[in-house]
């Protein structure tokens, strides 16, 4: 319209200053920073000292109740106690396996691509629906592993392995239902979903590691396959290691899908699986006790900035080679 | 020796493989059994898939009053309990399917799983589209635009990149709750809108594009936002391609958001949740019909995995690169 | 410290050979150059030499004792990497001690923390140290005993990982390429560093380089190798000034030798572009190639052999390169002159050139060098037939 006959000058003025685009382009992004991120985080923590309830008028301070409760009430014990069970099986256990299936792929000559692909099948999948497969699996009577256990009674097998032996007499474990197994089938379901994106990474971190380092190896004398391991691979991997531990911890604290889709009642069996994220869902959402879960939330955040504080120390002190 | 060593290798391998994919074999074989050969864990693979009687089929054409009426004249002479019972025998015998047949057209109708399936599509895509519109501008102003307040800008976002959304999502459902949102696509969408990830990713793909670029597309006359989406995406593609795997695979398969959000009503299931309610519905003997709902829920991105596995897995490792 | 000897030796990848039977004898003591354009196999025959890699077919031996199928560590060779090699994770003086801890200490001294409980492990801790300090000295890195690779220089990293090869006494010391990563001026400085180490060590060296410049100037001798075989192994001089192979004095020398066409007729006499020269090969007609090094041409004083016309000039302070272009000639010759003759050499202004037969090297068609010359005049010569 009067763009065209607009003097130069009005034009110049209408450009905006580098400046302000630039905090046009980043406004967005920040606007909902704020808001979706540091906001919430900042409410937890107020709400963690209120006791809180979605609907209700008031709204009391009541300090450090909450995290008393957290402290002394026996759930919240069984609670602290499950999740971190669950994070120090699960994440030695697959960052251990990843770290494994990673050498043994690496040094094959052929079949590498296959093995790759099977084993990083877990980490596509939805894990509700293979946490309900699994599920299926462990039914004490039409699961497939009890069905397996069974064939080994009566064999040869069962006088090596007196557990199976005392499961064809007394009848195999009803795994979920059991809360002696109940937490480590969880781990197990944990272990075997993620220890794939493990291998994918220390995979990608071995390609990494330059072949000359090898022969510079062999050449000073190391023989043997572990002592290239010690003097190259597991020093050159260590960057891959912070990382992998650093985001199966996090993973790892997060639990929920398979003890939700698991234990629809809460916890399992004597709440021997009671995990922190379902214990936010429960307190917080199911039962609206929206003051105890944000005193959750906080212990939960508390635990991840911790672990990410550790990460970020070590990758710093790390001189990197060029 | 070497030989030995090879096959010892593979056999480790193969065992692990086994464990890996014997819940995906399950979940198949499970989808195409009848409900009598997964009670007696029988069939194979595919099951004998001989003709079963569909008993909803039948609950839902039982003849009443009228359907013995006008059948009468087909059955002279009979008394309305033998024409009845005749009836019956007809309505068995057209609601005879094959297994797998009744399983996927069960997985189908009990449940509106192609609702789900598109309200997955819709969330997902959403999810990526308004990342990627948020995340790009503000990556593009830190990293190639000179601003006062840029430092704070990044250091907030290498923050929020300490904050896992899943740990802070009780205050942001309370937050969503108080503004009437729960139980909409917004809900479901919102709270991932803002990818810091996707920021810091975006940002170290753009310091890597040279900067005459952009000052050769202003001398062209562009504006910066034009930039943004002119030279920049198309430069972007192939770091967007990984993301979009990224974000669409953990939005596809995540659970626990949308069990936090959306309550009772259906039409807002995701096929997470659509599982979840089909396994607390069944009565036990449709394990057939919610494997196969699994099967189809957990297809379409091992299929698409399968297909592109390389760019598959570098967008699911994105997260290894910081 | 020992001599290595290599039979017959050949390599293959497939269908692919990549040493063609290479015999070489490297006496003790000796610094053996292997120098060659790339893929010319000379990083594969020190790999294998190393162990590092197979050989396919041939023998080697270091002092007397065979070493097919002995494994790298077990041949008591050092090595010099291209890209160094480090082990980024180990301070520089723990890079230097680990061939020692390596060959030296048992598996249980070696040990973290309880290593140093077990018996005779201090001691030998000491000695270790010891001997590291003394390599560092040598090399002038005492200083950067504690840093790690990651926060050295160029120059500094090659040093260390010239110590790590040195701390020890091995039969020979390897060394790939060692300098290709350095600048220009650190390169010759650090060329006259190694010359001088090898001098003093009096160990064996075999070195491979792309760089002629870096074979000439720090070798006992060069073996020029070109696509998997030993051209010639001689002593630097001798390469450049009495070639066996056209493709040797190409390789060798810079500016590259001038090469022109030269035709004998059936009395064996030779001429160039038309110009009787007074040399003679065996009789009998054959088209050759005589090879001129640009010193050997001069600016003609009277009749000139050859004509052309200066197209190009590099001034090097201490000498002066023209590049004269001659009609029915391909390339330009290259005329090395000095600095005071400049003024006779104006771009764009004829130059008659002129060169002593006697220093003509001649080849044949096939590029082998004829070493039967006849330096009779050709005059007399035509006159006494």
């Amino acid at each position: 319209m009067v763009a065209v006959d607009m003097p130069p000058q009005t034009r110049r003025r209408a450009a905006r200053s580098p400046q302000t685009m630039a905090w046009l382009l980043s406004a967005p992004a920040l606007a909902l920073m704020l808001l979706i991120l540091l906001v919430p985080m900042l409410s937890a923590l107020v709400l963690s000292f209120t006791d809180y309830s979605l609907g209700a008028t008031e709204l009391n301070w009541v300090g450090l109740d909450n995290y008393e409760k957290l402290f002394t009430r026996s759930s919240y014990e069984k609670m602290l106690w499950a999740t971190l069970t669950y994070v120090l099986v699960v994440v030695p256990m697959s960052v251990g396996l990843g770290l494994g299936a990673a050498l043994l792929i690496n040094s094959l000559g052929r079949g590498r691509e296959i093995y790759k692909t099977i084993y990083f099948l877990p980490v596509m999948a939805t894990l509700l629906a293979m946490a309900i497969v699994w599920e299926l699996m462990l039914h004490p009577t039409i699961g497939m592993v009890n069905r397996t256990l069974e064939m080994g009674c009566g064999t040869w097998i069962e006088s090596l392995w007196p557990w199976l032996a005392d499961g064809c007499a007394n009848g195999m474990p009803i795994w979920l239902g059991d809360k002696d197994y109940a937490l480590w089938v969880v781990c197990f379901i944990g272990i075997w979903q993620g220890f794939g994106f493990n291998m994918v990474l220390y995979l990608a971190g071995l390609t990494g590691i330059p072949r000359d380092l090898y022969n510079a190896a062999e050449m000073d004398g190391a023989r043997s396959a572990w002592e290239r391991f010690r003097l190259v691979t597991w020093p050159a991997l260590g960057p891959t290691t912070v990382f992998v531990v650093t985001i199966t911890c996090i993973r790892a604290f997060q639990v929920f899908d398979t003890v939700e889709a698991l234990f629809p009642r809460g916890g399992g069996p004597s709440k021997s699986a009671y995990m922190m994220m379902f214990a936010i869902y429960e307190k917080g959402i199911k039962q609206n006790l929206i003051g105890v879960g944000a005193a959750i939330t906080m212990l939960f955040l508390l635990f991840v900035m911790i672990i990410t504080v550790i990460q970020r120390r070590l990758t710093e002190r790390k001189v990197h080679y060029s | 020796m070497t030989r030995f060593n090879e096959l010892l290798k593979h056999a480790v391998l193969l065992f692990g493989a086994l464990i890996v994919i014997v819940p995906f074999y399950q979940m198949v074989s499970y989808s195409l059994k009848s409900p009598a050969e997964i009670e007696r864990g029988i069939g194979g693979f595919a099951g004998s898939q001989a003709l079963m009687t569909d008993e909803q089929c039948v609950g839902r054409n039982t003849p009443d009053r009228s359907d013995v009426e006008t059948a009468r004249t087909r059955f002279p002479g009979q008394d309305d309990s033998h024409v009845l019972g005749q009836l019956l025998e007809e309505v068995r015998a057209e609601c005879q399917v094959r297994p797998a047949v009744f399983n996927y057209t069960s997985a189908f109708s009990e449940a509106p799983l192609l609702c789900y399936l598109l309200n997955g599509v819709i969330v997902t895509l959403s999810i990526f589209v308004i990342q990627v519109v948020v995340a790009l501008p503000a990556a593009y102003a830190l990293s190639k635009l000179r601003f006062w307040g840029r430092e704070a800008v990044f250091g907030m976002v290498l923050f929020c990149l300490l904050i896992p959304v899943h740990a802070i999502a009780l205050p942001i459902y309370v937050g969503l709750a108080k503004l009437g949102l729960i139980n909409t696509y917004a809900a479901l969408v919102v709270p991932w809108t803002i990818s810091v990830f996707g920021i810091f990713l975006m940002r170290q793909f753009f310091m890597t594009v040279p900067d005459d670029l952009v000052d050769a597309a202003r001398m062209d006359g562009m504006g910066e936002l034009a930039i943004v989406w002119r030279v920049m995406l198309p430069t972007a593609v192939p770091a967007l391609m990984a993301f979009a795997i990224f974000s669409v695979v953990a939005h596809w398969n995540d659970y626990f958001w949308p069990r936090m959000v959306v309550t009772g009503d259906r039409s807002l299931f995701t096929p997470p949740l659509g599982l979840r309610e089909f396994k607390a519905d069944i009565d036990g003997s449709l394990y057939g019909p919610m494997m196969a709902t699994a099967t189809v829920i957990v297809t379409p991105l091992i299929a698409a995995f399968l297909l592109a596995q390389r760019k598959f897995i570098e967008g699911i490792t994105l997260s290894g690169m910081k | 410290m020992a001599e290595v000897k290599i039979t017959d030796l050949r390599k293959s990848f497939g269908d692919t050979q990549i040493l063609k039977g290479i015999e070489l004898k490297v006496a003790d003591g000796e610094f053996v150059s292997l120098v060659g354009p790339s893929g010319c196999g000379k990083s594969t025959l020190l790999r294998i030499i190393a162990g590092l890699e197979q050989e396919s077919a041939g023998s080697i031996s270091i002092g007397t004792e065979p070493v097919s199928g002995i494994r790298a560590a077990d041949r008591n060779l050092s090595m010099v990497f291209q890209s160094y090699a480090l082990y980024p994770h180990l301070t520089v003086a723990e890079n230097i001690a680990v061939p020692l801890r390596m060959r030296q200490m048992t598996r249980w001294q070696r040990l973290p923390l309880a290593g140093g409980l077990m018996p005779g492990a201090k001691r030998r801790e000491q000695e270790i140290a010891a001997a590291v300090a003394q390599a560092a000295e040598t090399l002038e890195i005492g200083a950067l005993l504690d840093r790690k690779p990651g926060e050295l220089s160029g120059g500094q990293r090659q040093r260390v990982a010239l110590g790590r090869a040195l701390v020890r006494a091995p039969a020979a010391f390897l060394l790939d390429e060692p300098l290709s990563n350095l600048d220009a001026k650190l390169r010759v400085h650090t060329r006259t560093e190694i010359a001088e180490l090898h001098r003093e060590l009096g160990a064996t060296f075999i070195y491979v380089t792309h760089d002629q410049v870096e074979a000439m100037t720090m070798s006992d001798r060069i073996a020029v190798m070109m696509g998997g075989e030993i051209l010639q192994c001689a002593p630097p001089q001798k390469v450049y000034a009495d070639p066996d192979d056209l493709r040797v004095a190409e390789f060798i020398g810079s500016p590259k030798i001038n090469v022109l066409p030269a035709e004998a007729d059936a009395m064996g006499r030779l001429s160039v572009l038309g110009r009787d020269l007074p040399i003679a090969v065996r009789p009998g007609r054959q088209t050759l190639q005589i090879g001129l090094r640009p010193e050997t041409l001069h600016l003609a004083r009277g009749d000139a052999k050859i004509v052309g016309r200066v197209v190009h000039l590099e001034h090097l302070g201490s000498e002066l390169f023209a590049q004269v272009a001659v009609e029915g000639l391909q390339g330009r010759l290259v005329l090395r002159a000095a600095p005071a003759q400049a003024a006779a050499l104006q771009i764009g202004s004829e130059a008659g050139l002129d060169f002593d037969p006697a220093s003509a090297l001649v080849f044949d068609a096939a590029g082998m060098r004829v070493r039967e010359i006849l330096t009779a005049p050709a005059k007399s010569l035509a006159q006494a037939v």
